[in-house]
């Protein structure tokens, strides 16, 4: 392995490392109150909902409505409990239909 | 539930995540292959950064000739999102070491944390996220080595269908705490709108960050804390 390239994943490897490790070692001392605990309970639902839009609208390069149906797919199966492997392969089969039926 | 079986229940929660990473870290190896990296170093940039979307950046940027130190900074950026999502996991996650929860840290992911934070409350162990983490880890790193060995034998219809795989889980994931509260599902469109006018103005990766800073505070005033879910403290 070349020398700048282990510099490079050494570098990427720390500066992705600390803001991953700071809470671990710092938030016992840290006791939320009620307003900051609703907050940080709140972070997961909008930081997936940002996880999804608009990036769901590029799964698809040329086709931005495929990464709809695909989505689409996937909340209808979940919304009838359908295990969540299971609505990913649905979600993907989708998407291999669209790509099968209509080529970009 | 002993540790054991914490650990057991935490990677059979990580499953989904294989269908998700497989084809993301097939797609890295490829791409890192093509900007002349061997082999090596691509399935050691896996298993030491472990952050895709930052990873498939700095490939890119080396293609384009790009400073170690630039894509350094550039990655730090990208992956300051880790922050708030390890604040969540280490305010639910109970007990542990000290030593035992730095090496857990190095398992944080957007994956990882949006499925730790969706399980039921005697899921919230760090033998848990050990044993999810272990699962996601492997298969990001199993999946950057097949990468790296096969590039080119995935046919390319199977191989652009895959990319939807880990939108699907987020979606997956999300829906079952929105399909009952309307406040909460009018705050994840609501994200998702803010996130989508954001990255018009300013970098990506700081419009995640700062649609899900600024939606999670709004909604900490605007929506009542579900009765049910209340963590005994």
């Amino acid at each position: 392995m070349s020398t700048q390239t282990l510099l490079l994943i050494a570098g990427m490897m720390l500066v992705t490392y600390l803001p991953r490790a700071l809470p671990a070692a710092f938030l016992e001392k840290i006791r939320p109150g009620a307003r900051a605990k609703r907050f940080l309970e709140m972070i997961p639902y909008t930081a997936m909902a940002a996880l999804i839009f608009p990036g769901i609208l590029s799964a698809d390069p040329q086709r931005w409505y495929v990464g709809l149906l695909g989505g689409g797919m996937a909340a209808v199966l979940a919304a009838k409990k359908v295990p969540v492997a299971l609505c990913v392969l649905g979600a993907v089969g989708v998407v291999l239909v669209c790509n099968l039926l209509l080529p970009a | 539930m002993t540790r054991r079986q914490q650990y057991v229940a935490g990677a059979k929660a990580g499953a989904p995540v294989i269908f998700g990473f497989l084809p993301v870290a097939i797609a890295f190896a490829i791409a890192a292959a093509q900007a002349g990296m061997p082999a090596g170093e691509t399935i050691g940039m896996s298993a030491f950064v472990f952050a895709g979307a930052s990873q498939m950046m700095a490939v890119s940027m080396l293609m384009q000739g790009a400073g170690a130190g630039t894509i350094i900074f550039a990655t730090f950026i990208l992956n300051l999102r880790h922050l708030m999502m390890s604040t969540c996991i280490f305010h639910r996650m109970k007990g542990g070491p000290l030593p035992a929860r730095l090496l857990v840290a190095f398992g944080i992911t957007d994956e990882s944390f949006a499925l730790f934070m969706t399980q039921p409350e005697q899921h919230n162990s760090i033998w848990f996220f050990f044993g999810l983490i272990s699962v996601t880890w492997s298969s990001w790193v199993g999946g950057t080595a097949i990468g790296a060995a096969v590039s080119g034998l995935l046919p390319p219809l199977l191989a652009a269908s895959l990319g939807i795989a880990l939108y699907a889980m987020f979606v997956v994931l999300l829906v079952p705490h929105v399909q009952h509260n309307r406040k909460l599902g009018l705050l994840a469109i609501a994200t998702g709108l803010c996130n989508l006018l954001l990255s018009q103005l300013i970098a990506p990766s700081w419009a995640l960050i700062v649609s899900t800073l600024v939606c999670a505070a709004i909604g900490a005033f605007w929506i009542e804390p579900n009765p049910t879910e209340e963590e005994p403290t």
